[in-house]
């Protein structure tokens, strides 16, 4: 693939993909941009092995996922820290979109069924395409659906 | 599995949508264009070195080949050097002096001659990273 089939691509997923993190970070637009920048840049670098064309979104939507696993594990202090912050003075407003109520019920969510209900409702991927995008089974998204959905609900009150 | 009616609404409702996208674009432009800058950073580099390697092995052969004709090609009714103490190793060490040095030598060359591209090119490096270093300080002051 070449750097203008690839920036063409990107320019018709970004928004997409820039959403989906825009979830998984809880509202934090500064967070997502970066995390889609270095998945972007990480997807460039291993552009020249990418077979499955139909698939450009999913393949784009997985090393985003590994991503945000990954920054997640960097940085569990700071992000404890932050939480416990959060909980004692109930202001950590970073933008507006923070304080909407679906943001603070998808930060109380682990970060694997914070993906598993982002990718389902969100972005309207099937069980089987967010187990290929998670590398995880089918019958664990399930649960993490399940388990995800009852628990926004119920933060929700809906 | 079914989809939850009220939080697939929930979600759609809240769907983000981004104004700034050209600056986002920009921004990754920028980042690809260093990433591309480092590929043909660690391409050049290797190629160097890829060509060091190779002059070395060429320069090396030749150079052993050269030293082990010339010693074989002397007379040899002398060894080159002998013990006084007797044993079989020390005897075969004797009668094959020639050939041994020979090989040494010709280790000590290729040696010689890896460590000499080596410091050059370490020389170079340190040549070019002044030189950037200069141009940038230059350019910020």
């Amino acid at each position: 693939m070449t750097r203008e089939e690839f920036i063409t691509y990107v320019e018709r997923e970004q928004e997409a993909l820039r959403g989906f993190l825009l979830a998984l970070c809880c509202g934090k637009k500064d967070d997502a941009d970066d995390l889609a920048q270095d998945a972007l840049v990480k997807a460039y670098i291993s552009s020249a092995g990418y077979q499955d064309k139909g698939k450009f979104r999913s393949w784009l939507f997985k090393i985003a996922h590994n991503t945000f696993l990954n920054h997640k594990a960097s940085c569990r202090t700071m992000e404890s820290i932050d939480e416990a912050r959060t909980l004692l003075s109930n202001a950590s407003a970073e933008s507006s979109f923070e304080h909407q109520d679906l943001y603070l019920a998808l930060r109380t969510l682990p970060p694997k069924e914070r993906s598993s209900i982002t990718l389902f409702y969100l972005n309207g991927y099937s069980i089987k395409e967010i187990a290929a995008i998670t590398d995880t089974s089918e019958d664990a998204i399930k649960k993490q659906l399940s388990r995800g959905r009852d628990k926004l609900k119920e933060r929700l009150k809906l | 599995m079914t989809k939850d009616k009220a939080l697939e609404d929930l979600f759609l409702a809240q769907k983000p949508q981004f104004d700034d996208s050209d600056a986002f674009m920009a921004s990754l432009n920028r980042r690809l264009d260093a990433v591309e800058y480092l590929k043909q950073y660690q391409e050049a580099t290797i190629r160097r070195y890829k060509m060091a390697m190779v002059a070395t092995f060429v320069i090396g052969i030749i150079s052993g080949a050269v030293g082990i004709t010339f010693l074989l090609a002397a007379p040899a009714d002398v060894p080159l050097f002998t013990f006084r103490l007797h044993s079989v190793f020390l005897q075969w060490l004797s009668e094959n002096s020639r050939i041994l040095v020979a090989i040494a030598l010709s280790l000590l060359m290729s040696f010689g001659l890896i460590s000499i591209i080596a410091n050059i090119q370490d020389i170079m490096r340190m040549r070019k990273k002044r030189d950037s270093f200069s141009f940038v300080t230059e350019n910020v002051l």
